[in-house]
Formats: C-alpha cells, sequence, structure tokens
C-alpha cells in the first residue's frame, strides 16, 4: 500500500522524470490516436477511390469523338477510271476503289499503295451506267448496271492469314451470281438504277430501267435428291412510274423495297411476295420545294436516314400504329448543316451510327439513337467524289476534288450513350412511340442495344418502396412495442430473436421467396388479403375477448407479456386465412383472383412481383429497422417519459408525444438505414423479382434494380465495351443514389438530434 | 442506537400536526397516508408507514440514502406503478378518497398530484410547449388559454422574466436551474393541489437552489407540498412539517421547528446531529 502511494507521488508533471510504465503508457495513446485517425483516413481513402474508380470507367462515355488526318495520297491508279465508289476492309488496313471502267483497285488503306488490280468481266460493248453496294453491308458486293440491260454482281473479299506473327489480308473478288451477267431489262435498255440485297439463299436485284422498276428474285433451293441447289428467278415489274425515282433500297431481309423520286416522294413496297409486289405507302419525306439529297438504311435495315437539301438528316422508321398497319414516320431529324446533305454514310456495321458530308465538305458522325453529334469537321472544301466510314467506324476514306483519297483515324468509342437516351424517353426504331427500355443485348448483330437507365432506377425505387411499406410499420411497431410496452424479461427473448433475423444471408430469402414464396403467393392471393384483414379482427377480438375475462383470470397474465399470448392467435387467423383463400375465391371472384385483376381491373399478375419482393426485402430490412429504432426509443431518458406521466399523460400520450419525438433522430436514421439497405440489396431482388425492367407501378408486375442488374449483366459484358460502362455508369448511380440518401439522412439526424436531443 | 426502538407506530401523527405553530388551531390532512407497506418484489422497503400532510403546507422527509422517503413520496401519485414487481398495501387517501382503489383512474390523479424530480426533465420542445404540455394532453389548444397559462405558470415559477422573450426557443437552451423551474411551472401549469418535489435542488448551484427555495415559500399558498430531501438545512428552511425516516420505517414526524430542536426520538437525533447518515 506504502509503495503504491509512494510511486503516485513520484509522478510529477514533468516528462523527464516519468516512471517507465508511465511512459509506456502515453506511448500506447499515441499508437492507439495515431492508429484510429489512419483507420479513418483510409476508410474515407478508400470510398474517395472507389468513387473516382468508378467516375474513370464511365467517364469516356461522354467523350465527342475525335477524327485526324493520317494520310492522303494521290488516288491509287488514277487512269483506271472514275471512282463510283469506296470501301475498306474491317481491320482498315485494305481499301478498294471501283472504278465506271469496271476496275476494282485494291489499295493500302494508308499509304495508298496498290496491292492488286482486278477487271470485272464485262460483257462486250457495254458500259457501267449505275452501281451499287448491297445489303447487307458486310457482304461486300457491289452490283453494276449496265447499258444494255444487264446487271453484274461482284463481291470483294478479304481474306485473312497469319505468316507467323503478321497479319496478312488479301483482297479478291468474286462473282456470287456467276460470272455471267444477269438480264435485267430484256429489251436491253440501260440499267440507270439499281439496288440489290444478297444472301445465301435469295437474292433480289430491282433496278429501274427505261421508266420501270424490275424486281428480279433469285431462290436458292437445296433439293433432297441432287447436291446442285436449283435456283429459281420471279420477276416483276412495279405498278409505279419509274420515271423521276433517284434512289433504289432494299433491305436486307427482301421484304421492303423503297423508292425515293427526287422532289422527295418516298414509296414503300412490300416485296415478301416475290411475284405479287404491294405499294403499302407513298409519302412526303420534304418539304415541297426542297430535295432529298442522299439516302441510306441505318444499320439493321429498319430505318432510312434522309439527307435533305436544307441540311437536315431525318431517320424514317416503320412505326406499328395501333390503327392500321405499320407506316412510316419521321422518329428524329438532326439539323447537320445550312447546305445541302450531300453524303450519307452508315457502313457502320454495329451500331446505329452514320455520317454526314454537307456540300462545303463539312463532316459530321451522328449516332441515331441517342441524338448526340459526336464531332464537326471539315474534311474537304467542296462536295466530295465519295466519302466511306469504315465498317467498325473507326476510319474514314474521303476522295476529293484535288486528285487525292484522305484517310482518317476516327475515334468513335462509344457514341451510344447519351443523358438523353439513359435518363429521357427513346423513340426506338420499330417501337409505336418514345420510351424507357432497357434491353443491353440480344442474338442479333443488328440488334440495337437500349440502355435507358430510368427503368432500373424506378425499378429499384420500386421494390425499396414496396419493402419499406411492409418493413416500416412492422418494425417500428415491433420496436415501439419491444422497447416501451413489453415486459424486461421478454425483451431479452424478443429483440435478439430479431435481430438474428438480420443475419439469415439474404441469398436464402431469395432463393425461398423465388421458389416458395412467389408460387405461394400466386395460389393464395386472395388469402393474403384476407390476412391483412383477418389477422388484426384476431388480434383485435382477442383483446376484447381478455377484457371481457373475469378478474381473477385477467389479473394473472403478467404486464408485458400480451404479446406472447398473441404469437397462436396470429398463428391461427393467419392459418385460416390461408385456409379460406381458395374458397373466397371462387365464391367472390368466380375463378381466381389473379383472374379477376386482368379481367375486372386490367391488372396483370406476374408471378414474380413487387409483392413478393416487398415481403422478401422488407423481412430482410425489419430486423435492421427494428434493431437501430428499438434501441433509439428504449434510450430516451426515462425521467422524460417519467416526467409525462406525472403530467397525467397516458402512456399513449407519452410514447407519441415525447417518446417517439426524443427518439426522431434514431428511428429517422434506421429507417434511412433500411432504405439504404433495400437499395443496395442484391440477390433476393435478383431472385425475386423477375428481373423484368419494366417502368409499371403496379405491385403484381416485376421490376429489376440497379444492382440486381449489374449481378446479371457484368458476368456477360465485354471489358471496356459501352455496356460495360455503361454497368459501372448504374453502379456509379447507386453509388451516388446511397451518399446522397445517407448524407441527406445524416444531415437530417444531426438537425433533429440538436432540436430534440435531451441530454 | 444504544436503546433500540421498538418497531411498533402507533404514531399520532394529527397531535403533532395540532401543535405545528404552537397553537391549537385545526390543520387540514390534505394526505393521509395508512399503514402503506411497499415490497420490491419480497424485499420490504415501506414498513408500515401512517402519517398526515397538511394542507398548503410544506411537508420535508428526510432520512438516509436508501431510507424510503423517495419511494414513498412516489407512492403518493402512484408513480411507483411504472416499477416492476412493486406491491404496496394499505391505503393513501386524497381527501377521502383512496388513490389505490382500483376505479381510480391514474393520469387523472396524477394531474391533482403534480411531481418536480431530483434532475431536471424538460421535454426537447420550446418553453411555451414545455409548459402546455400538461394541458394539450388534456385536449387543451386553444391559444388565449394556453398564452395565460404559460404566463401565470411561468410568473408562478419565477421564471417568466427571464424567458418571456423566447418562448420559442428549446427548452434545453435554459440553465439547470431555470430547467428546474421551468419543470415547476410546468407542473402547476395543470393547477394539481399537491406538488411532490423529490430532492428539487441538489442537482443545482447554491445560487439555483436558493432561487428555489424561495419559490417553495411562494408556492405553499397555494399548494400542498411534500419535498424530499438530503439535506437538512433545506428542510429546515423550506419546510412546515418534517417527518424523519430511517430504514423503511418513519421514525418521527412534527413541526419542523420542533423536530429539529427537539426530537423525541433517539434516532432522529442522531440523524440530525449527524452522529449518522
Amino acid at each position: 500500500m506504502s509503495e503504491l502511494n509512494n510511486s503516485m507521488t513520484q509522478s510529477s508533471l514533468n516528462t523527464a522524470t516519468t516512471s517507465a510504465y508511465e511512459k509506456w503508457r502515453l506511448l500506447k495513446d499515441a499508437i492507439m490516436r495515431r492508429a484510429v485517425v489512419a483507420g479513418g483516413l483510409s476508410v474515407i481513402f478508400a470510398i474517395v477511390v472507389i468513387f473516382f474508380y468508378l467516375l474513370y470507367v464511365v467517364y469516356p462515355l461522354f467523350l465527342p469523338a475525335t477524327a485526324e488526318r493520317v494520310s492522303q495520297y494521290v488516288i491509287p491508279g488514277e487512269n483506271a477510271g472514275k471512282t463510283l465508289l469506296l470501301a475498306v476492309e474491317e481491320q482498315n488496313e485494305i481499301a478498294a476503289r471501283f472504278t465506271d471502267t469496271g476496275q476494282v483497285i485494291f489499295f493500302e488503306a494508308k499509304t495508298g499503295k496498290i496491292l492488286a488490280q482486278k477487271t470485272v468481266l464485262l460483257p462486250e460493248g457495254s458500259t457501267i451506267v449505275s452501281s451499287a453496294q448491297g445489303t447487307p453491308m458486310r457482304e461486300g458486293a457491289i452490283a453494276y448496271g449496265l447499258s444494255n440491260g444487264q446487271v453484274i454482281l461482284v463481291k470483294q473479299q478479304y481474306k485473312m492469314t497469319f505468316a507467323g506473327e503478321k497479319r496478312v489480308i488479301t483482297p479478291s473478288l468474286s462473282y456470287p451470281m456467276g460470272e455471267k451477267p444477269l438480264v435485267i431489262d430484256e429489251s436491253g435498255a440501260a440499267v440507270e438504277k439499281i439496288a440489290f440485297k444478297i444472301g445465301d439463299n435469295s437474292t433480289v436485284i430491282v433496278a429501274k430501267s427505261a421508266k420501270k422498276i424490275h424486281v428480279a428474285s433469285f431462290e436458292k433451293e437445296q433439293s433432297l435428291f441432287s447436291d446442285e441447289p436449283t435456283l429459281t428467278r420471279t420477276d416483276s415489274i412495279l405498278d409505279i412510274s419509274g420515271a423521276d425515282i433517284s434512289d433504289i433500297l432494299v433491305d436486307k431481309e427482301d421484304h421492303n423495297l423503297f423508292l425515293m423520286s427526287n422532289d422527295g416522294l418516298l414509296s414503300y413496297i412490300d416485296i415478301s411476295k416475290k411475284n405479287a409486289p404491294e405499294i403499302k405507302q407513298r409519302l412526303n419525306v420534304v418539304k415541297v420545294g426542297d430535295k432529298v439529297t442522299s439516302i441510306s438504311f441505318l444499320n439493321g435495315d429498319l430505318s432510312l436516314m434522309i439527307g435533305d437539301s436544307t441540311g437536315l438528316a431525318s431517320q424514317w422508321s416503320l412505326v406499328k400504329n395501333p390503327t392500321g398497319g405499320p407506316a412510316f414516320e419521321r422518329i428524329r431529324a438532326f439539323k447537320v448543316s445550312e447546305k445541302a446533305v450531300v453524303a450519307i454514310s452508315t457502313s457502320e456495321q454495329r451500331r446505329r451510327g452514320f455520317m454526314t458530308v454537307d456540300a462545303n465538305g463539312m463532316m459530321g458522325i451522328y449516332h441515331s439513337t441517342s441524338e448526340r453529334e459526336m464531332i464537326k469537321t471539315p474534311v474537304s472544301d467542296a462536295t466530295p467524289v465519295a466519302a466511306i466510314l469504315s465498317p467498325r467506324a473507326n476510319a474514314l476514306l474521303i476522295q476529293n476534288h484535288d486528285g487525292k483519297i484522305h484517310f482518317w483515324h476516327v475515334d468513335n468509342e462509344h457514341p451510344e450513350v447519351s443523358i438523353k437516351s439513359m435518363w429521357q424517353k427513346v423513340w426506338y426504331e420499330s417501337y409505336p412511340k418514345p420510351a424507357y427500355i432497357w434491353q443491353s443485348s440480344s442474338a442479333s448483330d443488328d440488334f440495337e442495344p437500349k440502355y435507358s437507365l430510368t427503368p432500373l432506377v424506378f425499378g429499384t425505387l420500386k421494390a425499396a418502396f414496396y419493402a419499406m411499406l411492409v418493413a416500416i410499420p412492422l418494425s417500428l411497431m415491433g420496436a415501439i412495442y419491444t422497447a416501451y410496452f413489453m415486459s424486461p424479461k421478454m425483451r431479452i427473448y424478443a429483440k435478439p430473436a430479431i435481430e438474428i433475423m438480420g443475419a439469415l444471408p439474404t441469398v436464402i430469402l431469395g432463393f425461398l421467396a423465388g421458389l416458395w414464396l412467389a408460387p405461394f403467393i400466386e395460389e393464395n392471393l386472395a388469402g393474403l388479403f384476407a390476412l391483412l384483414m383477418i389477422v388484426p379482427l384476431g388480434v383485435m377480438v382477442f383483446a376484447f375477448g381478455i377484457q371481457c375475462l373475469p378478474e381473477p383470470i385477467r389479473l394473472k397474465i403478467p404486464e408485458g407479456w400480451d404479446a406472447a399470448l398473441l404469437i397462436p392467435v396470429i398463428l391461427i387467423s393467419g392459418w385460416f386465412a390461408f385456409s379460406i383463400s381458395i374458397p373466397l375465391e371462387t365464391a367472390l371472384f368466380h375463378g381466381t383472383l389473379r383472374d379477376w385483376f386482368k379481367a375486372e381491373l386490367g391488372i396483370g399478375y406476374d408471378q414474380r412481383n413487387a409483392l413478393v419482393v416487398g415481403i422478401a426485402m422488407g423481412f430482410a430490412v425489419v430486423p435492421t429497422i427494428f434493431s437501430i429504432a428499438e434501441d433509439a426509443i428504449f434510450s430516451v431518458p426515462k425521467h422524460l417519459t417519467v416526467g409525462s406521466l406525472a403530467l397525467g399523460a397516458t402512456p399513449w400520450q407519452t410514447m407519441i408525444r415525447v417518446v417517439l419525438l426524443t427518439a426522431s433522430p434514431g428511428i429517422f436514421s434506421a429507417i434511412m438505414i433500411g432504405f439504404g439497405r433495400a437499395v443496395g440489396e442484391t440477390m433476393i431482388v435478383l431472385m425475386a423479382t423477375g428481373n423484368t425492367p419494366v417502368m409499371d407501378l403496379s405491385i403484381f408486375q416485376g421490376l429489376r434494380t440497379l444492382a440486381a442488374n449489374i449481378a446479371v449483366e457484368m458476368p456477360e459484358t465485354e471489358v471496356d465495351s459501352t455496356h460495360y460502362r455503361v454497368l459501372f455508369l448504374a453502379a456509379l448511380v447507386l453509388f451516388m443514389f446511397t451518399f446522397v440518401f445517407n448524407t441527406l439522412a445524416e444531415v437530417i439526424r444531426q438537425r433533429l438530434r440538436e432540436k430534440y436531443s435531451s441530454l | 442506537m444504544s436503546t433500540p426502538e421498538p418497531r411498533s407506530h402507533s404514531f399520532d401523527a394529527s397531535s403533532i400536526l395540532r401543535n405545528a405553530h404552537g397553537n391549537n388551531d385545526p390543520v387540514e390532512p390534505c394526505i393521509k397516508v395508512e399503514n402503506l407497506n411497499l415490497f420490491y418484489g419480497k424485499k420490504q422497503a415501506l414498513h408500515n408507514v401512517n402519517m398526515e400532510m397538511p394542507k398548503k403546507k410544506v411537508t420535508a422527509y428526510i432520512g438516509p440514502s436508501g431510507c424510503g422517503k423517495s419511494t414513498l413520496l412516489r407512492c403518493i401519485n402512484r408513480m411507483n406503478d411504472l416499477v416492476d414487481n412493486v406491491t404496496i398495501e394499505g391505503r393513501i387517501l386524497l381527501h377521502d378518497d383512496n388513490i389505490y382503489d382500483k376505479s381510480v383512474n391514474v393520469a387523472a390523479l396524477r394531474r391533482r398530484i403534480g411531481m418536480v424530480f431530483q434532475k431536471p426533465n424538460p421535454f426537447p420542445k420550446s418553453i411555451f410547449e414545455n409548459v402546455t404540455y400538461g394541458l394539450r394532453i388534456q385536449g387543451i389548444n386553444d391559444k388565449r388559454i394556453l398564452e395565460e397559462t404559460v404566463e401565470t405558470s411561468l410568473r408562478g415559477a419565477a421564471l417568466w422574466d427571464e424567458v418571456k422573450d423566447r418562448l420559442n426557443d428549446n427548452a434545453l437552451g435554459l440553465s439547470g436551474g431555470q430547467q428546474q423551474r421551468l419543470v415547476i411551472a410546468r407542473a402547476i401549469a395543470i393547477a394539481p393541489e399537491v406538488l411532490l418535489l423529490d430532492e428539487p435542488a441538489s442537482a443545482l448551484d447554491p445560487i439555483s437552489t436558493l432561487k428555489i427555495e424561495e419559490l417553495i415559500n411562494e408556492l405553499k399558498e397555494k399548494y400542498t407540498i411534500v419535498i424530499v430531501t438530503h439535506n437538512m438545512q433545506q428542510a429546515a428552511r423550506v419546510s412546515d412539517y418534517t417527518a424523519f425516516m430511517y430504514m423503511g420505517e418513519l421514525i418521527e414526524m412534527g413541526a419542523t421547528s420542533q423536530l429539529f430542536t427537539k426530537p423525541t426520538k433517539k434516532q432522529t437525533e442522531d440523524y440530525i446531529t449527524g452522529r449518522y447518515g
């Protein structure tokens, strides 16, 4: 004892004389203080790093395209005739020039060095009058319309071989319909305009000669008995004057044929029946007096890009009308120039992008659905002779009047996404009206991905809303009862029991919700609604019954244990509700409640819907909200409740006016944390929502949340693709969501605490 | 404690009351405690307490910690009902009604018997809302009545001049002494007959304590006051009658002047002279 006293008196304020133990104490304190600071800072740092990483991945989505001229050179094979068409193969290594003399010159796209020169076998005495690229574009087929009424089809082919490490691309020319020209006009009149579709089994050639439009289709049929396919040819002449037709287009399905006249009259003809083409619609696509200066299919051949003399490039697409059949409608337009749009190149093969060149040589690259102008830059002094965008839209070949070809490098990675296309309604091809759609992938190359984040955000909020609808009343009332009315002994069991629910892996909840709850609710929908009425009714009847009991028996129930008595009541009334489900449906709804909703109210029912998610996710959120809110209510100082009671307030008045008010910061943060959990929850919504990205408030419809969407699609997306970056953007949105919500929650909580904390 | 007192308490409080001011004027009792026994579970905390508290006088309970004086005080407005496992036997009469009768509405009872606690416990609301709380829970929302009550109550609690310009400020911004007077204002706003003060000044500084004591002197003109205190000087200063409790028993009760000068019981004398406690 005396020793201890000695050492204590010795410990003076002078640090030089402090004992070893005192030094150790101070050191420990310093170490721990720094460790705590370092821990806190590293958490903040980690969050900032995550945020910036997401931003770093997302940021290229919003970059404009860039274009720079790589080289220019004298037209290769200048003496071989005038350029009809230019083409570039997919790797941007080799370009081809098709001339009016039937020469095809393959040259290095970068340098103009001639690699090969082929001659198309033209019949004696004929000259090339017209030419066209065939659909689908990736086939690389070219048709020549000849002066003698014949047509010849050639196809550029690029064979890729590897000599060691080096890639060698060898160009060649083939004749898909045979070397012998096809006779289109028997009379021998020149083929003035031509368009065609080429395919393995069917080829359609549409040509204008002598003011008539000829449609020739070739069907290849493989006979069962011989190896030689038989080629059937069907010819027809359109019942339409071809006099002023300036452009012809055939889609790649050879269903639709479009004829464009100079003054802007577009004829839409159904050619799916080969021997009986049918004119579906004729309409003016420009104002009177204006001229159509260029026309082209957008990738997928579902819509036409029409450039006119006023500098407008407009997209026309088949729109399914509720009344009548599909009709062509202008779904959007781009003001690309003050001058005429002389060329529209849509040779981009994977996206709905297009390039325009106006009469002043101003080039613009656009994306139709995102309505983005990616770049606008002068490429020529005047109308270029020919301009072509490479299949991957990363190179540009332009032949100018100065007798040179310019090779441009284009960097246009993510034109599909814009703020508008992600958050506003977009009018997609073949849709009756603008809509919010998330549809990121499909089996077809021509498919246009639809990246509207709105349905996902909507789904996230919808799921969270229904979950909160279930969780808030249950957990807050539970918390109020447990903290304030329940006997302390029962609370010891009840509180951990509910909290342990929170430890349940959500994958199990999701699994149960998807595989057991969803079919169960589907079968017992009426029972579920009956439950909402019968259980409260049962509780009230039970409470009334207890009140009616003679006093000695009633007083035997210990105070605060009434909830325990309710357990069997709830179980029995719940069981009763579900057992009357089917008789109820039969009696009141003549069948099932689902059908009744469908028939009477027009509300469809999905098996995996917001109701299931609300219940399952509500179940997951209840422990979170309950636990925090219960703590908040329980920690309201006793002297406040006692003070209120001493003023003659009833326990209920005390609860409402003092306890809830004082606990409000805690209750508020409980709800916010629960909400944050519901927004970020993945496994339950993944398994129980059906993942349908629809925007429908109905509780019986499915949904897709941001988190589930990332989980579903991230494994199958190509790294650094637009899809990949959009998914990261979804993650960023989710991150911002929780960040903003939590910050807001914290600010409000602090305010509340300042106002209502009594300590 | 050399000669143990017999534990029989046929304590005639009325005779003492008559002698309170040295004359024989009858004093009207407001609260009568009759044969009160209180158990926390199996442990008995109050042993057969009998006493009377006169109307519009201040009665002080003194005694060492744990002697049951606060417990007894809380029995008077049935605050002990809130404690688990409490069993109460005997009667407490407010005038002639037994407050432990089954038909008694506890909330109504507490409106008649207000209570102020050791620690100031204003609600986290504005000063105005604190004072009007007792009225609002009775459904009184008439603004004119509320405003009048706030002024009279705050004046009654000697707080009006200090807070009249900031009635809408949060009550938690007041000092401890102000908070305690606010709590008293809140208690008197509902016009109770009795005010129970449970060590109302023990958490306050000397100046605030003085103010509270002055206030008690003013309040006794209107209310019957029962105060529990540790501080014998305070009991001597503010009370008309004093009850000394020890180990759950009422040892002695009498006019304050008499009890402090001529205690009849040895235990009382030991306590007030500081020999134990």
